[in-house]
């Protein structure tokens, strides 16, 4: 059955996921206009790289669309596509294809950059921490998950999620000097 | 739990946040679902296409060996002359009767070894 774009736009979340667990592409579509930013920022701040970004978020999307029937509350949709997200990125970093050194060469592709210059910048910081570490610091501060969420997502152990965040926040504290001092003096 | 998290740099991950060309990324999406969801459907054809062949190259030697059982089936095991007792004993003096009873004791010995 088809819908209305203007009925499906005003169609709370769980309706939509309920309906595209039927298989309706346009309630699926809904719901990947309406969270595709939140996704495609997260994979931009794990991988710097904004086209292997949006290719991890076409992916992440993809295998929502395959398995939504699996999801039984629709409530929850938000919390199942984050670990949807989080489990693509540690599998394309286990993986190692050939896409995996992509923040070296996506420094030089402008239509990778990111057009915000803080984005820039902060990517540029976060590139210089090692995968995990990254990871951990993306899920505390992109998202604000707290370090017991991010243990139940990652399955990384607390002690090591504690300690990556701490040294992660002290690198970023570093590399993005200029703009701790703006803050400093700015409150 | 708490989580001291510094809040420069979260207000710094929150200035970060781009807003994206939504529409481009959402049609891409959608290409791609269709473009799956043609390649299933030719994989059914596909396969719909096979079996029938499939059916109808087996047709001809399914419905021999249809008609070979339907004529064996019914034959005697043991010839008896009597009339009233060659009828009676009928439903058991049969190839069908041997092969039901084989079946049934090959299902019995398959649910004893495995169960």
């Amino acid at each position: 059955m088809r819908y209305s774009a203007d009925l499906l736009a005003k169609s709370p979340e769980p309706v939509l996921v309920g309906l595209a667990r039927t298989g309706n592409r346009d309630a699926f579509a809904e719901i990947v206009r309406r969270r595709q930013t939140w996704i495609r920022n997260l994979m931009r701040r794990c991988c710097r790289d904004a086209t292997l970004a949006d290719d991890l978020s076409q992916q992440v999307f993809m295998q929502a669309w395959r398995t939504i029937r699996q999801l039984h509350d629709a409530e929850r949709f938000a919390p199942w596509l984050k670990r949807m997200a989080i489990n693509t990125w540690l599998q394309h970093k286990r993986r190692g294809d050939p896409l995996r050194n992509a923040d070296e060469h996506g420094e030089n592709d402008s239509a990778a950059r990111p057009a915000n210059d803080v984005a820039l910048d902060l990517d540029r910081a976060l590139s210089m921490l090692a995968d995990d570490v990254r990871l951990c610091i993306v899920l505390a501060y992109n998202e604000g998950m707290t370090h017991a969420e991010i243990a139940e997502f990652t399955g990384f152990p607390l002690g090591t999620i504690k300690s990556h965040i701490r040294r992660g926040s002290q690198r970023l504290q570093k590399e993005l000097a200029a703009y701790m001092e703006q803050r400093g003096t700015a409150t | 739990m708490s989580n001291d998290y510094d809040p420069r740099l979260q207000s710094l991950f929150a200035k970060a946040q781009e807003a994206l060309d939504r529409d481009a990324f959402t049609r891409a999406i959608v290409e791609r679902i269709d473009r799956q969801r043609r390649r299933a459907m030719l994989a059914w054809s596909v396969f719909a296409l096979v079996g029938v062949m499939v059916l109808a190259l087996l047709a001809h030697p399914v419905f021999t060996a249809l008609a070979m059982a339907t004529e064996l089936l019914p034959v005697s095991l043991v010839d008896i002359e009597t009339g009233w007792l060659r009828q009676l004993l009928s439903p058991i003096n049969s190839v069908a009767a041997a092969t039901a009873l084989g079946a049934l004791g090959i299902h019995r010995l398959v649910r004893r070894l495995l169960g």
